[in-house]
């Protein structure tokens, strides 16, 4: 009966409608900003970074949709490695289509200013290519000038670096052209292109009088179509569509390409995503244990308003409001940020981007962020605000009384969405439910561990407690077993990073340990090519006569697969039980002849085959391990290639392991000698060049003497990969240090939180006796610890990790730099410590008496 | 008609743990009638703090009734209790218990805003000159000496005009003459507002001020003196 009454009393308020809630909320946290200022950090950085990839990403798909046209600079592409048929083109060739056309070969260049040369991609244009978008060169009337024929174009890094102006003169195979300026600017190429294999451009009709065009020398032709309007663009591939199977031509379309150019961005969208997703999940981690903190800090608090007949849902109330708002806010900046930090990525990486991005921000990306944001800032924080509702109003009467666990339908939906919150946010970055589920995973899988190595460290450490060691040291280690001291949290955040970190540099060092030269002493590092049969003989004495070593001296015969075990190459690209990659069957395949294996190369099944000259035996050809698991053949498979029109039928007589890096060139297929002497074929040569002025002399006069004999450079190509690898590793890198930053935040908001209880103890601490510069080396030591763990945790598993991905996916011989990784520990180490006593400062200095005066 | 405010039959609180079970509270009853004074005494661990917590609805017992203004505490849950402690009752504590991040107007607001009263400033600062603080509304808790601080957490109490004040080692904290203070404080509105006041102490200077006492040993009443108030 009295109960009845009551409940008939008392009216619950809802959130909106309980005016003191909001008004607590505001008092109390006037004072409590700085408090909540690890749970704003968090988010500012976590939502930054999601909103500066979203908004990058929209930016670069607006850019691709509005410029599709530009980037394959005509409406339909055909490419060939032959010349066009002249019927076919007749077909194409209508009053309504305008066709222009390209021919890309590998050559040298010679300067004839300084007369150094190097390997270039020739590209020689015809007609008024391209019809969408535009060349850009310097000075403008450069391209004009070119399709005269004696002038030609160089990209503008190719310049640069070789210092070449216009009216200069450079050598293409037998010919002279003078330079009419640079190019900028080419449709669909871009920077990364121009650095990989920067190209010289010449008129079509040049191209003969270059003497370039041999036998063997590797063309590709291109025609491009311009068609009137969409309806036109489909007639012609429907045209097209038959001939160019029976004719091996290939063909790309506007819609393809940029299908194409958005795959690859998105491959690499998907990257930077990730460590956007790295990023908000830290802040959330962040949010998770800065609300934590807040809310055991605000028990005694609570306990009193619930003294004073506050109901568990509006103590609660008070400190959502306050998270919220916070929250709010801090995905606002966070936002703002984010889009200040797209602003500039074009700036660093624009150059590897597909296509210019305009500066512009991307409300839906800003907007997302928030939404992001707040929504961390909600889910995140339930869980630990959620027990300030079962605060027991008797703890006014017994600081130290601690209620049972209580598990609450709250809690348990909370835990829910907390462990769905990864997986559908991460699907949502990536626009997939399978990758959203493994980035998950995956990064479960390395907080886990690393939280299974702190939690194991931590183990060891208070089991073998070192008693014996002086007290400052004892009194520092036990310090991290403080109630309250996110020591745990911290070796996972500021682990992570280090983790992120070293193992990116192991696997930096473990590939360039596989492609560095330096080592072995007779390994080639420059390659001829292209050299035909009758200038064999006079290439190697000009090698010999420059003292340089012949390494190699090896023939090449191009030719395709026809048929394996019986069954056509066709029949196999129709079956639907043998899934063999259908580029492995079509590919052109460039093969050699010898008997024996070369150094790169150790058997791992059956025999290097000998054929005798003459014999009625099969001929028995040895393949490379992958590409015998690509087409998934053993040894005793009967192979039928067909070499330049001629079918010949071999069987599978061994399987190599090849170190394909380890002096160039390695084969996949190898043929016995006495089968290919009589078939076309050019060669390859190999060397090593060690001094520069040696390599700059015989070049020259190689690309004088042999104008078609092309020459790569291995350095150079090294340097190369080594620079693109230096510049992802930035960005990689940047993401590590977020990492430590964010631990390093834990730490400072750990620290802050904690600063009463480490005042009261260092003033006890001085009352016994302690002087400044001890406790100063007590906190100083303490956060020692903390860097300490954190790195040997990360170093722990990024060994394993690094160990795992080294061999499993990058498949090279694990190895490390151990100076580097000391390097990288020693620095979490005092970054950790920096940031430990940078905050207190507070700590150390305050006078005993301000903390007696606080103990009521 | 005197009426009846608190009223604990039979009142056991049992402690259990891995090893035993502690029994704190032993059958304990008693009844307060409103507007007089009432004091528990005993050794310390006797159960003292433990009974004051019971009957102002703070803990559950694990047997025996308990009732407040007639509202059976043992079977509401906690939400209703609060809102019981709100209408009815007022607290102070040995250790102040006011809210840090609240200047002393604002502490002393608390309770009646929580009723969703509004215009309660002018209320809170009569108390808290009433009880010396005129000068001292913006002040934090941190600002203040431990004898103003619990004067603030008087006026608190006091703003509700409650009907039943609580009050564990009020002057525990203090020096002689804060103490006095808040001795007449509390008695003063014990007197003049009809408050009935239940007040744990080891002092038996102050339990002398009131009208009974009931002494506890090993968590039962062993006990009970009535007399007129020194
Ligand atoms: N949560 C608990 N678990 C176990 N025992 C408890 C708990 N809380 C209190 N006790 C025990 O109950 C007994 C009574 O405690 P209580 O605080 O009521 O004594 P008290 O008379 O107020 O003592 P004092 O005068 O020292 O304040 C003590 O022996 C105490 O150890
Ligand atoms: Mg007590």
């Amino acid at each position: 009966m009295i109960e009845y009454v009551i409940k008939l009393k008392r009216e619950v308020r809802s959130i909106f409608k309980d005016r003191w809630v909001w008004m607590m909320a505001w008092r109390d946290g006037r004072h409590n900003f700085s408090r909540l200022f690890l749970f704003v950090a968090s988010l500012i950085t976590g939502i930054a970074a999601v909103v500066a990839i979203g908004s990058l990403n929209y930016a670069m798909q607006g850019e691709l949709d509005k410029n599709a046209k530009e980037l394959l600079g005509a409406d339909l592409v055909i490419n060939s490695n032959k010349p066009f048929d002249k019927g076919f083109i007749r077909k194409l060739d209508t009053a309504k289509r305008e066709l222009a056309k390209d021919a890309e070969m590998a050559s040298m260049v010679m300067f004839l200013n300084t007369k150094q040369s190097r390997l270039i991609k020739l590209t020689a244009l015809e007609g008024e290519f391209p019809f969408y978008g535009k060349i850009v060169t310097q000075p403008a009337n450069a391209y004009e000038l070119m399709k005269k024929g004696n002038y030609a174009l160089l990209d503008e890094s190719l310049a640069r670096q070789y210092e070449v102006s216009s009216d200069d003169t450079i050598k293409l195979g037998t010919r002279n052209f003078i330079v009419a300026g640079v190019v900028e600017k080419f449709p669909g190429g871009g920077a990364l292109t121009a650095t990989l294999a920067p190209a010289v451009y010449i008129s079509m009709s040049a191209l003969d009088s270059t003497g370039l065009v041999q036998f063997g020398s590797r063309i590709s032709y291109s025609l491009f179509v311009k068609t009137t309007s969409e309806k036109q663009t489909e007639n012609a591939i429907n045209l097209i569509k038959p001939l160019v199977e029976d004719l091996g031509y290939s063909y790309d379309t506007v819609e393809g390409r940029k299908r194409d150019l958005g795959e690859g961005f998105q491959s690499v969208y998907r990257f930077f995503s990730l460590l956007a997703f790295v990023a908000l999940i830290l802040g959330c981690i962040g949010v998770a244990s800065s609300v934590h903190i807040y809310a055991r800090e605000k028990r005694d608090e609570v306990a009193v308003l619930r003294c004073v007949g506050s109901s568990g849902w509006q103590a609660f109330n008070i400190y959502f409001i306050q998270i919220f708002i916070l929250g709010v806010v801090g995905s606002i900046i966070g936002a703002a940020l984010g889009v200040g930090i797209q602003q500039l990525i074009p700036f660093v990486f624009g150059d590897y981007l597909p296509v210019e991005i305009q500066l512009g921000v991307s409300w839906r990306a800003f907007g997302e962020g928030i939404f992001i944001g707040a929504l961390v800032s909600v889910l995140f924080s339930i869980l630990p605000l959620v027990a300030v509702r079962f605060v027991p109003p008797l703890a006014v009467l017994r600081a130290d009384f601690t209620s049972p666990k209580i598990v609450s339908k709250t809690k348990w939906m909370a835990i829910t969405l907390i462990v769905l919150f990864p997986i559908l946010a991460a699907s949502y970055q990536t626009r997939s439910f399978i990758s959203g589920g493994l980035f998950s995973l995956g990064l479960a899988l390395a907080l886990g561990s690393l939280a299974l190595v702190a939690i194991g460290l931590l183990f060891l450490v208070r089991r073998f407690f070192p008693q014996n060691s002086s007290f400052i040291f004892r009194h520092a280690l036990s310090n991290l077993f403080r109630p309250n001291n996110q020591t745990q949290v911290l070796l996972v955040t500021i682990g992570l990073g280090a983790f992120i970190i070293s193992t990116l540099n192991i696997i930096q060092s473990s590939l360039l340990n596989q492609v560095e030269f330096r080592g072995n002493k007779n390994q080639s590092n420059t390659i001829l090519f292209d050299i035909q049969s009758n200038q064999k003989d006079d290439v190697v004495s000009l090698i010999k006569k420059h003292n340089l070593p012949v390494n190699q001296v090896v023939p090449i015969v191009t030719c395709r697969l026809s048929g394996i075990n019986g069954f056509t190459v066709e029949q196999l690209l129709e079956s639907d039980s043998v899934k063999i990659r259908p580029w492995a069957l079509t590919r052109e395949y460039r093969v050699t002849y010898r008997d024996s294996l070369h150094i790169s190369e150790e058997l791992l099944e059956g025999e290097m085959h000998s054929y005798k000259k003459g014999s009625t035996d099969s001929v028995g050809v040895t393949i490379s391990e992958g590409m015998q698991e690509t087409l998934k053949v053993k040894v005793g498979d009967t192979l039928v290639f067909d070499i330049q029109g001629v079918p010949i039928k071999t069987f599978l007589s061994g399987i190599r392991k090849v170190e394909w890096p380890k002096d160039p060139p390695n084969f996949i297929f190898v043929f016995p000698k006495g089968v290919l002497e009589n078939a076309p074929q050019i060669w390859v040569a190999a060397t090593r060049i060690d001094n520069p002025p040696g390599a700059i002399q015989f070049q020259q006069e190689l690309v004088f003497k042999f104008p078609n004999v092309s020459l790569i450079d291995l350095q150079l190509i090294l340097s190369t990969v080594d620079e693109l690898f230096t510049k992802v590793g930035l960005v990689v890198r940047f993401l590590a240090l977020f990492s430590i930053v964010t631990g390093l935040v834990v730490l400072a908001g750990a620290v802050m939180n904690s600063k009463f209880a480490r005042i009261k103890e260092n003033v006890l601490l001085r009352t016994l006796g302690a002087r400044t510069n001890q406790i100063m080396k007590i906190t100083l030591i303490e956060y020692g610890y903390v860097g300490i763990f954190s790195a040997i945790t990360g170093l722990v598993l990024s060994l394993g990790g690094g160990w795992l991905l080294t061999k499993f996916f990058f498949e090279v011989q694990f190895s490390i730099n151990l100076i580097e990784l000391s390097i990288i520990s020693v620095g979490v180490v005092l970054l950790t410590v920096l940031i430990g006593w940078w905050n207190s400062r507070e700590v150390i200095s305050t006078p005993p008496l301000q903390v007696l005066r606080k103990e009521g | 008609m005197p009426e009846t405010v608190i009223k604990a039959e039979g009142l056991t609180k049992i402690y259990k743990s891995a090893e035993n079970d502690l029994t704190v509270l032993d059958n304990v009853s008693f009844e307060a009638i409103q507007g007089t004074s009432l004091a528990i005494i005993g050794p310390s661990g006797s159960g003292k703090t433990t009974l004051l917590g019971l009957c102002a609805g703070l803990d559950i017992p694990t047997a025996g009734i308990i009732s407040l203004m007639g509202f059976k505490l043992n079977v509401m849950d906690e939400d209703d209790r609060a809102y019981i402690r709100n209408q009815y009752v007022g607290f102070v504590f040995q250790n102040f218990q006011l809210l840090p991040t609240l200047t002393a107007l604002e502490n002393v607001m608390v309770p009646l805003e929580l009723r969703g009263e509004r215009n309660v400033a002018p209320k809170a600062k009569d108390l808290l000159v009433r009880v010396g603080l005129g000068a001292r509304f913006s002040h934090y808790p941190s600002q203040l000496s431990g004898g103003e601080q619990q004067r603030v957490a008087m006026a608190r109490a006091f703003i509700t005009s409650p009907r039943i004040l609580f009050a564990d080692e009020p002057t525990g904290n203090l020096d002689g003459e804060s103490a006095a203070q808040i001795t007449n404080l509390l008695f003063g509105m014990n007197r003049e507002e009809k408050t009935t006041l239940i007040l744990v102490t080891h002092n038996l200077e102050l339990a002398k001020k009131t009208e009974r006492i009931l002494q506890m040993k090993d968590g039962k009443l062993v006990n009970e003196q009535i007399h007129s108030p020194a």
